[in-house]
């Protein structure tokens, strides 16, 4: 211990030993901030859209102007996306002090990343919000106000500089999506999953804090950098208290993220939340999540490193792993994703583990990319599902081919790109996170990567699958399904070059009914039975129920979001504009 | 200026955007219109970045303009980026001019084709990859190119997909292309592997303020002889596969059964050429290969002399013009090969106008005649369709090396370079000559001269219920298929269907027909005058080209040797023309067909036999061993593990809160356990 | 060890507190023989299947948050004051707009009539499904004789548009009883 410190007011602290007075008040008698306000715009652009929404709901008739609310908070999230490029521009080759606001607040390369990441999901999300509030009749100024707050506390969260500050951005965060989760007010599921979310997050945000509480004890500092030059300059014989307190802190985090074991409430939370504020929280409370972890993790307890990547390794393996295989059982739409998504966090995982600088930046990317794609995904389940949610099944999507050619595509590409088909962004993505540990010489890690991916695959072609099913009943004959040459799906392992007749290898299908023999057009059935596999007798029927009859209706706003998030996952694929970017965030300490 | 170069290059992939995403609601003909005019705006654009270049002095016409980094991996760093100098300009130039004039046609020849906007898709979408391909500032850019032309060449030949025979010869087009391709990638494996740079300033060297750098400054030994040759050989395989050369030119005749602009745009003119650009474009590394030049100067002069062969004797008005577009590519191949890459070059520009134009005639044909493509039914056509026997004639001219016509001139030219390379060479060259002036003119016969035999083999047109119909409508006979509500079938019955449009009496095609066939006929008489090589001081070609060819073997003959050679070849021409016109007035001449040639030498029967037998029975027997028992049953295996485990772990996912809370308490007290064993350390 | 004893004492005072709470009340308050019949919210005789949902209008909730917001501008308003000087301008604009704040907030609240006490009102003005009183929403909140423990009815009045099956599948997620639809199935 090095003696207590106390706080005397906000920010300033007085060690009673040393005498030393540090923080916001450096001078005896009056309080000298340094304030870099430029950091600070992001915080005003979000927290001031908010305001604005809430003070105008207030003076404003009830129902004002249709997308009014929507609209403020775009123009928010553009104003945050514009702000994080001029924060990048500015950050590039100058020597601004990466810590303002009294030690509270990083301005760097990272954060101006993680506030257009944000700025971008802000737009992303309230744009196709509106259409589906106004479908649920849910329409009103919350949901935006609450989404900008949730952005203000992950770009907070990313910016954090000590513990007080990040778990200040994580609770602004978390208040704000569980009350979005259970925004949905005639739709039980809603509720409880707001509820669960509450309880379970409360759970995590006291371990948390507990965790901080005893990195302070061991430590004596709140603030990252302290934290470092103090374990650089002591060398603790005892630290047990600092390792149980960076434990807490990383099961705090990793409940955020969604890492198993501490998973749990996603599959529920996705679920039942209405659909649009899932893709933005898969999207933004992971990206915030992982931001914190990577600044705790690299940054303050550079140190710990022999401790905690092995930690991280388990967290991530069992993420990859369990994501994948549950995911592989779903026939709800929303709960595949959810679990799709926690081995999504599970590849995240992978590049922090590396603990490089190379794997901050896979991470960097990883995340930016995914935001498109899983905006992008839950924008479509979000019009597929109808009022009320009321399919949100693998059926909904059945025959969409047919009945909205680019919507399936769209869906298609989105599908390919969580799945890490190359030409997308999600293979990119996975390609240099598994380099990063690569480069660290984790080979296991690596591969345990590439075979959750090969098992991914199955479960977002099985639904790129179903689009093309021929929208009939399952038990009408195949002659009206669509028959699916052989090239194609997940029997392509199975294609070869095998001739089209004659020839022993067209004698059998499989015993499992899994896949179809080699070398002969798939018919309607054996292709039911290949999108069917590995599910349950009573999900099989329900994944192949006929899909609803009403037509699917796209809002231009909606439409517009899925369009730029296909664009997106295909140009960030095949170029590497955005992999550059990314590759080029300068990181506040050397790593 | 020169930034000019990315519109020519936008323009068309913003047409097959536009087109793709708007062209069923577009409709016909705006959809074409907009085809047309993307490709048009390219080619203003490649006039405009021309005349810049011209504003150059001679040895200054080099532009590289990057777009962006595409791979940055390691040591391997691909740009994609544009390559403007005069080889890549000259090839623009010519492809966007032919391109324009053929969607045009096509908008007219498509008519009340379901696929009309699917057409233009595709069209536009070739145009791109064919300016990728020879834009490019490094060969990996151009081979992304080179797929994309090719995978353009197997939508459009099998565009009627719901006919087997399209859809085959698409699947073969494609197949048989794969086999060059594998050389053209082994050779950029192996470029990479020598000079770590995928770039063409890189590699081949460029000019540096109008001085040559790197090989083509031709340093001795700065490329050790047996790499150059490998590589160039396996370029010029990949050459071979994409322009229909020996052995695998039998893609070439099938890809007729793709909507005639295609034969003409994509089968003639522009695509089928990609070969002899390539080996143009390395022509520098040609200089250190001398064995490779003198494979492809004889593989040149062997098509050349195969395919005029068989198309003398077919009966198919575009299968007896796709031989003879293997051939005029082996003349091409030949100037390649002796050193002579501006002639090559001159004689592809002249064969561009020449050849689309007999294709676009033979589709007026074609399509005056009910999708009869059989010569043999044709005949006394010049009374019906004066536009199309005029235009047809200057094509047959010019293709027939008849002065003053274009194809005389470039013909003369190559001809004059194989001399000095190899005097056997062009002797089967020049006798090769005479059998193009004896096919075409056979050809012009069976069309435009003798009997109206049309009349009884297309009862339909004739207007009489004649014998059985179409006994050998052509492919393109069913080619509109049934959704196109049977246009071969019940032509007649259905009116306002655009062939015949009249009573029944085949006459000229619309104007968006016709204009390109004047268009085409017009360069294919003036086209010869870019290149002069015969007196001195016009040929603008040699000179515009010359500075990137600074190691093309210069012509040294004497003016007198020039003309004699000049003198002996029309002569052959001439020969083969009066004997052709002469026989074929009439349509009977079996002695003049032997089997053999109608059926190709073969070569097509023997592949399909290689293939259909031991090679599919190899085949098959490998996918029932690796694909159904090992790779199925893992695949079968793991499958069934995962979705049983899954469901079993899923149990956890209880529902109650108090589980999950047990959960992430559990996972909690074990990281701790974990790291009580690491305090102190 | 010496600066924790306070800490210790504290813990044994508050212990002590709370049990002698307990002790206290039972040896003080008044004895009666109790049994079920006698605790049962209706003293008929008939011992009550289950336990009833306390109903309790969840204005009380709101009215302790509006609480607890302007508390936690006092809280800071307090310290602020004392570090009046010190703090200067810089402080007084920070003041001012945490202030601004927490005003829009009330505004919102005063909009969306937390504030109007009086019968009669409703909240939720906006609320897109009406709320209506059906057999859903009213008489089958209380559970009918004969419903098995696993149909409870919902605790989240679904909308009446929603109707008839839902609310069989109506699920209390934090109490033991039902499985609810959110957890996997095994």
């Amino acid at each position: 211990m090095s003696g207590g410190t106390y706080l005397v007011a906000a920010g300033c602290t007085i060690n009673d030993i040393t005498g030393k007075i540090s923080g916001l008040c450096t001078a005896k008698g009056s309080i000298h901030i340094s304030i870099n306000y430029p950091a600070l715009v992001p915080f005003f652009v979000l927290g001031g859209g908010a305001l604005v929404v809430l003070l105008l709901s207030a003076v404003l008739p009830k129902r004002p102007y249709r997308g009014l609310w929507a609209g403020l908070t775009v123009a928010a999230g553009v104003g945050t996306v514009v702000d994080g490029l001029v924060q990048w521009q500015q950050l590039n080759g100058s020597s601004v002090t990466p810590v303002t606001l009294g030690d509270q607040l990083f301005y760097d390369h990272m954060g101006a990343f993680f506030a257009v990441l944000f700025g971008v999901a802000t737009v992303a999300g309230a744009a196709i919000s509106d259409g589906y509030l106004e479908r649920e009749g849910l329409d009103g100024p919350e949901p935006y106000v609450l989404m900008l707050s949730c952005s203000l506390g992950a770009v907070l969260m990313a910016d954090a500089a000590g513990f007080v500050t990040l778990f200040l951005g994580l609770e602004i965060l978390s208040i704000s999506l569980y009350a979005m989760s259970a925004y949905h007010r005639w739709r039980a599921a809603s509720g409880e999953a707001g509820l669960k979310y509450l309880i379970l997050g409360s759970l995590a945000s006291a371990i948390f804090i507990y965790g901080a509480a005893l990195i302070y004890g061991a430590t004596g500092s709140l603030q990252y950098l302290g934290v470092v030059s103090f374990l650089a300059d002591n060398a603790l014989f005892q630290n047990g208290v600092l390792l149980g307190g960076m434990v807490l802190v990383i099961v705090g985090l990793g409940f955020k993220v969604a890492a198993v074991p501490f998973h749990f409430w996603s599959p529920d939370v996705y679920q039942g939340a209405p659909t649009p504020f899932v893709g933005y929280m898969a999207a933004v409370a992971k990206a915030a999540g992982f931001a914190g972890l990577l600044r705790v993790l690299m940054l303050a307890l550079p140190t710990l490193e022999s401790t905690w990547r092995p930690i991280i390794w388990v967290l991530a393996t069992l993420s990859v792993v369990f994501g994948s295989i549950l995911a592989l059982v779903q026939v709800d739409l929303k709960r595949m994703l959810a679990y799709s998504s926690i081995s999504q966090a599970g590849y995240v995982l992978i590049g922090l583990q590396a603990g490089t600088a190379q794997g901050v930046r896979a991470v960097a990317f990883y995340l930016f990319t995914y935001t498109f794609m899983v905006i992008g995904t839950f924008a479509i389940v979000g019009v597929l599902q109808g009022r009320g949610e009321a399919r949100n099944d693998l059926s909904a999507v059945r025959g969409l081919a047919s009945r909205s050619p680019w919507l399936a595509g769209a869906m298609l590409v989105l599908m390919l790109g969580q799945a890490g088909i190359p030409l997308t962004s999600g293979f990119l993505g996975k390609w240099v996170v598994i380099e990063a540990v690569l480069g660290q010489g984790q080979y296991e890690l690596a591969l345990i990567g590439m075979l959750g991916a090969a098992v991914a695959a199955f479960f977002y072609l099985r639904v790129a699958l179903i689009m093309f099913l021929a929208p009939e009943s399952p038990g009408a004959p195949a002659g009206g399904a669509v028959t699916l040459s052989a090239t194609g799906g997940p029997g392509a392992a199975t294609a070869g070059g095998g001739p089209s007749d004659g020839g022993p290898e067209s004698s059998e299908p499989g015993d499992s009914g899994w896949a179809a023999g080699a070398g002969r057009a798939y018919s309607g059935s054996d292709l039911q039975a290949i999108v069917t596999a590995g599910l349950s007798a009573r999900d099989r029927a329900l994944a192949l129920r006929p899909p609803p009859h009403t037509r699917v209706r796209v809002p231009a706003a909606t439409a517009a979001v899925i369009a730029v998030c296909v664009v997106f996952t295909v140009f960030a694929g095949v170029s590497t504009p955005v992999l550059s970017w990314a590759h080029a965030i300068a990181l506040p300490w050397s790593a | 200026m020169v930034n000019a170069a990315y519109v020519i290059v936008a323009l068309p992939l913003l047409g097959f955007a536009l087109n793709l995403v708007f062209g069923r609601r577009l409709g016909e003909p705006l959809a074409g219109w907009v085809g047309t005019f993307a490709a048009a705006g390219s080619f203003v654009a490649s006039l405009i970045t021309w005349v810049a270049m011209l504003g150059k002095p001679a040895g200054m016409r080099v532009a590289s303009l990057n777009i962006f980094t595409w791979v940055p991996v390691a040591g391997l760093h691909v740009n994609t980026g544009l390559l403007v100098d005069p080889l890549s300009l000259t090839m623009v130039l010519f492809v966007t001019g032919v391109s324009s004039v053929i969607h045009l046609y096509s908008i007219g020849y498509m008519h009340r084709d379901p696929g009309f906007d699917r057409f233009f898709v595709y069209l536009n979408l070739f145009l791109f990859s064919m300016l990728v391909l020879v834009l490019a500032n490094n060969f990996l850019f151009s081979f992304l190119g080179w797929e994309g032309v090719g995978f353009c060449s197997y939508g459009l030949i099998g565009f009627w997909f719901q006919r087997e025979v399209a859809a085959v010869a698409a699947k073969k087009a494609f197949i048989t292309n794969r086999v060059g391709d594998v050389g053209f990638l082994i050779a950029i494996f192996l470029i990479f592997d020598h000079f770590g740079s995928l770039n063409y300033s890189s590699v081949l060297g460029t000019l540096v303020g109008g001085h040559p750098t790197g090989l083509m400054a031709g340093a001795a030994g700065a490329i050790p002889g047996s790499t150059a040759t490998a590589i160039t050989l396996l370029l010029f395989l990949g050459a071979i596969g994409k322009s229909a050369q020996i052995p695998l030119y039998i893609w070439l005749v099938d890809a007729m059964e793709g909507p005639t602009p295609i034969s003409a745009l994509i089968h003639a003119a522009t695509m089928v050429t990609a070969g002899v650009y390539l080996m143009s474009r390395v022509a520098p590394l040609l200089h250190y290969a001398h064995a490779t030049s003198w494979v492809i100067a004889s593989v040149g002069t062997g098509s050349a002399f195969l395919a005029a062969t068989i198309a003398a004797t077919q009966d198919d008005i575009k299968k007896c013009l796709a031989y003879s577009t293997i051939s005029q590519l082996g003349y091409m191949f030949m100037a390649v090969g002796a050193g002579d890459y501006a002639d090559g070059l001159y004689h592809m520009l002249t064969h561009a106008f020449f050849k689309a134009l007999l294709f676009l005639g033979a589709g007026a044909i074609i399509h005056a005649l009910a999708d009869n493509q059989d010569m043999k039914k044709m005949g006394g056509l010049a009374r019906y369709m004066p536009l199309t026997t005029v235009t047809f004639g200057v094509g047959w001219l010019a293709i027939s090396g008849i002065v003053p016509f274009a194809g005389f001139w470039s013909k003369d030219a190559v001809l004059d370079s194989v001399w000095q390379m190899n005097k056997v060479l062009w002797g089967i060259g020049a006798f090769t000559a005479g059998l193009t002036a004896y096919y075409m003119s056979r050809q012009v016969g069976l069309v435009f001269t003798g009997q109206a035999r049309w009349r009884e083999a297309s009862p339909a047109l004739a207007g009489a219920g004649g014998a059985s119909g179409h006994a050998v409508g052509g492919p393109e006979a069913r080619a509109h298929g049934p959704e196109a509500h049977g246009r071969g079938e019940h032509e007649a019955t259905e009116p306002g269907l655009p062939a015949p449009p009249h009573g029944g009496e085949p006459k000229d095609a619309t104007w968006t027909m016709s204009l390109p066939l004047v268009l085409l006929a017009i360069a294919s008489v003036l086209g010869g005058g870019i290149n002069f090589t015969a007196f001195g001081h016009f040929d603008f070609l040699n000179r515009f080209l010359s500075p990137i060819f600074p190691y093309a073997t210069p012509i040294t003959l004497s003016t007198a040797t020039k003309w004699t050679l000049s003198l002996v070849v029309l002569a052959f021409c001439l020969l083969g023309l009066g004997f052709g016109l002469r026989t074929w007035r009439t349509a009977e001449h079996p002695a003049l067909e032997p089997v053999f040639l109608r059926r190709a030498w073969y070569w097509d029967a023997t592949v399909a036999a290689t293939v259909s037998g031991p090679l599919r029975a190899a085949a098959a027997a490998l996918a029932f061993v690796m694909d159904s028992r090992l790779v199925d049953g893992f695949v079968n295996g793991v499958g069934t593990v995962l979705g049983l485990s899954g469901r079993v772990v899923r149990r956890v996912q209880t529902g109650y809160l108090r589980t999950y809370a047990i959960g992430i308490g559990a996972g909690l007290i074990a990281f701790l356990a974990y790291v009580t064993f690491r305090v102190g350390s | 060890m010496d600066q924790f004893l306070p800490i210790l004492l504290m813990v044994v005072l508050a212990s002590a507190f709370a049990i002698g709470s307990f002790i206290a009340s039972k040896m003080l308050g008044p004895r009666s023989h109790l049994h079920a019949a006698k605790v049962g919210p209706y003293e008929s005789g008939i011992a009550p299947r289950r336990e009833l949902a306390a109903r309790f209008p969840v204005r009380f909730y709101l009215v302790a948050m509006i609480f607890v917001i302007f508390d936690i501008e006092v809280v800071f308003l307090y310290p602020f004051a004392v570090m009046f000087r010190q703090l200067s301008t810089f402080g007084l604009v920070e003041m001012a707009s945490f202030a601004a704040v927490v005003f829009i907030a009330f505004a919102y609240l005063v909009s969306e009539g937390a504030l109007d006490w009086g019968p009669g009102k409703r909240l939720g003005s906006r609320a897109g499904a009406p709320v209506t009183r059906s057999l859903n929403a009213t008489v089958r909140r209380v559970a009918r004789p004969g419903t098995p423990p696993s149909a409870r009815p919902p605790v989240l009045v679904e909308g009446a548009s929603t109707g008839s099956g839902a609310g069989a599948r109506g699920l209390d997620p934090v109490r033991a009883g039902a499985s609810g639809p959110h957890g996997e199935e095994g």
